[in-house]
């Protein structure tokens, strides 16, 4: 799949985001037309730094000047693309519960397919004395039969695990962010960053595989730099996540489509 | 005298020759400074052009000249030669969007008006053929009256548009100004310099500043100044249209800006160091100009106010250096009037094409 065009699709998606960034966004513009940038150059002779791309804190600092001159939203969601990168990870039967556990994401997944039903909890909610409305829905789910995947860090997860009841606790499914820079060997696991949001995960092939129609990756000299195919605003493109983690982005040899190598 | 012009794109082509030197003869404003104009053009959607007028060799006019696609679309402009968009219907405007109340056609005194008249028509025939067959027409904005004098002609349009606030420089000392002012007044701008939760700092060449910072509070006070403007009935306004031609400040633009030595850039931050208000004053000989003003409003935070202090320390400057006069922008000519500022009318002229260079 890969070598039958596949690359060649999610190159021109990326050159298309590009394009568009640069038209439109006003960092960007200034970014890259008076620093330059690389794969592809806008203007002719200016390359930049890291090839135009920039630190996720720099866009979380300047998140105004990544919405379009038209306008749109000014902050992250750092639970985009989960309904996404979920069938590839752990494929989710339908009428699962999805339990993001995650002090860093404070609102549900937007874009989780009409199967599925999904709630954020707190971690530190389970811990004090009122307990979440969210924690009895798992256990009745759970009581019922029902299918939970709990999505979160190791800690958080383990925390609502924790404050389940024992008979119903390792009925829990586990899917755990990874950070790009902490990718182990699996065998489930999300890619997750709290700016981008859930970039991909871990295949039936236990390969770190990107949600690639939406998510492209390149190699620069400050490390991967990753881009949001289809966000609108902020637009995010070429960000070096993680502090700038050093690999590579390779067709799975057996999916043929684009798994991260770190 | 042997005029002839050319017309440069900052963003691709490089600083004409005695470009800068004319820049000092003539007495320039900070924002003609060529790299200003290159991260300008590079961020507007419709950038400026720089039209050089010659005599023989030496530079003796020029004019900063917006080249306009739209007044809605939301996109920054292509990049210059990308490929030939010649037939796409455009328009110039001769203006400085971030200098709206001076007129953006500068002479050298050694021009006389017949001089100014025919370099301005040659001007016109170049820009057209610059531009090719789609440009409908140049409308000079902000024009002074003696500019209005040269341009005016069979066919061309003039009207009035808000005027620009100009303080005559007549003291020699800051507190003869203050003593002209009510005591109301006074005793305002005592109270906000007493106040010691807001922390103000003033320096030329300033690289402490973060400029997105100052990006972000002038793009939102922008944002609010026209709406206002716009709601009490601005005389720009034409047949009812947002006619906005200009693009958000960007900050690599500030950035280059608050590092010049020219540049005064005060900044006043409550105890926790979020920035209140900005003001940039660009110095020069004969007419120092209040360049950017902007702060948060009161619901957010900001002091009430503060605009007295800036507007204090920029007549100080002005007495202080001996400059004879201080402009200010186009907008709250009322507040200014309280504050020693008279006006100086400014006129649009525009020009179809088919009397361009005629």
């Amino acid at each position: 799949m890969w070598t039958s065009g596949v690359n060649a699709l999610w190159r021109a998606a990326y050159r298309r985001a590009v394009r568009s960034a640069f038209a439109t966004v006003p960092l960007y513009r200034e970014r890259w037309a008076l620093g330059g940038r690389t794969d592809p150059v806008v203007v002719p002779g200016r390359t930049g730094t890291h090839g135009g791309a920039i630190t996720a804190e720099e866009a979380v600092r300047k998140v105004v000047d990544l919405v379009p001159l038209a306008g749109g939203a000014a902050s992250p969601d750092p639970a985009r693309g989960l309904g996404h990168v979920l069938p590839l990870a752990r494929p989710p039967r339908p009428g699962t519960l999805v339990v993001v556990v995650d002090p860093a994401i404070p609102r549900p997944p937007t874009d989780l397919p009409n199967t599925l039903r999904g709630c954020v909890l707190d971690p530190a909610s389970l811990t004090g004395g009122t307990r979440p409305a969210a924690l009895d829905e798992v256990v009745t789910a759970l009581r019922r039969n029902g299918n939970v995947t709990a999505v979160g860090p190791d800690e958080a997860i383990a925390a609502l695990v924790a404050a389940l009841p024992e008979d119903l606790a390792h009925r829990v499914d586990r899917l755990p962010h990874r950070a790009l820079d902490r990718l182990d060997g699996g065998p489930f696991g999300l890619i997750h960053d709290p700016v981008l949001g859930y970039l991909g995960g871990i295949g039936h092939c236990g390969r770190w595989h990107l949600d690639w129609p939406r998510v492209y990756a390149r190699r620069t000299t400050g490390g991967l730099a990753l881009t949001l195919l289809r966000q609108s605003s902020p637009r995010l493109v070429d960000i070096l996540v993680a502090g700038g983690v050093r690999g590579e982005v390779a067709p799975c040899p057996r999916h043929g489509t684009p798994v991260v190598l770190t | 005298m042997t005029l002839s012009v050319s017309i440069v794109d900052p963003r691709v082509d490089a600083e004409p020759s005695g470009w800068a030197d004319f820049r000092r003869r003539a007495n320039l404003h900070p924002v003609w400074d060529y790299p200003l104009l290159r991260a300008e053009a590079w961020t507007a959607r419709n950038p400026p052009v720089l039209a050089v007028l010659r005599d023989r060799t030496r530079v003796v006019a020029a004019l900063s000249v917006m080249v306009c696609r739209t007044w809605r679309e939301q996109r920054f402009a292509p990049p210059p030669r990308e490929r030939t968009r010649r037939l796409r219907p455009r328009w110039a405007e001769v203006y400085l969007p971030l200098l709206s109340g001076c007129p953006a056609a500068v002479f050298h005194e050694s021009l006389d008006v017949a001089a100014r008249r025919d370099g301005l028509r040659l001007f016109e025939r170049e820009l057209a053929r610059h531009l090719g067959p789609g440009l409908l027409g140049v409308v000079y904005r902000a024009m002074t009256d003696d500019l209005v004098a040269v341009l005016d002609g069979p066919g061309r349009i003039s009207r009035r548009i808000d005027p620009t606030a100009v303080l005559r420089n007549r003291w020699t000392r800051f507190a003869d100004w203050q003593d002209t002012l009510s005591p109301a007044l006074r005793r305002r701008m005592a109270e906000i310099a007493a106040d010691d939760t807001v922390e103000v700092s003033t320096a030329t060449g300033r690289t402490d500043l973060d400029a997105h910072e100052l990006a972000v509070l002038l793009n939102a006070h922008r944002a609010r100044q026209d709406q206002r403007a716009w709601q009490e009935g601005q005389r720009s306004r034409l047949a009812g249209l947002h006619l906005d031609t200009r693009s958000p400040v960007s900050a690599a633009y500030l950035d280059l800006l608050v590092r010049r030595p020219d540049v005064t850039t005060r900044v006043y931050r409550d105890r926790a160091g979020r920035l209140l208000a900005l003001n940039t004053m660009l110095d020069n000989p004969v007419s120092p100009a209040l360049g950017h003003w902007a702060d948060l409003p009161v619901g957010a935070g900001g002091r009430p106010g503060l605009y007295l202090d800036c507007y204090a320390h920029c007549v100080r400057q002005v007495i202080e250096r001996g400059r004879p006069e201080l402009t200010a922008g186009r907008t709250l000519l009322d507040s200014k009037a309280a504050l020693g500022f008279g006006r100086r009318e400014l006129s649009t002229v525009a020009v179809p094409r088919p009397v361009m260079g005629r």
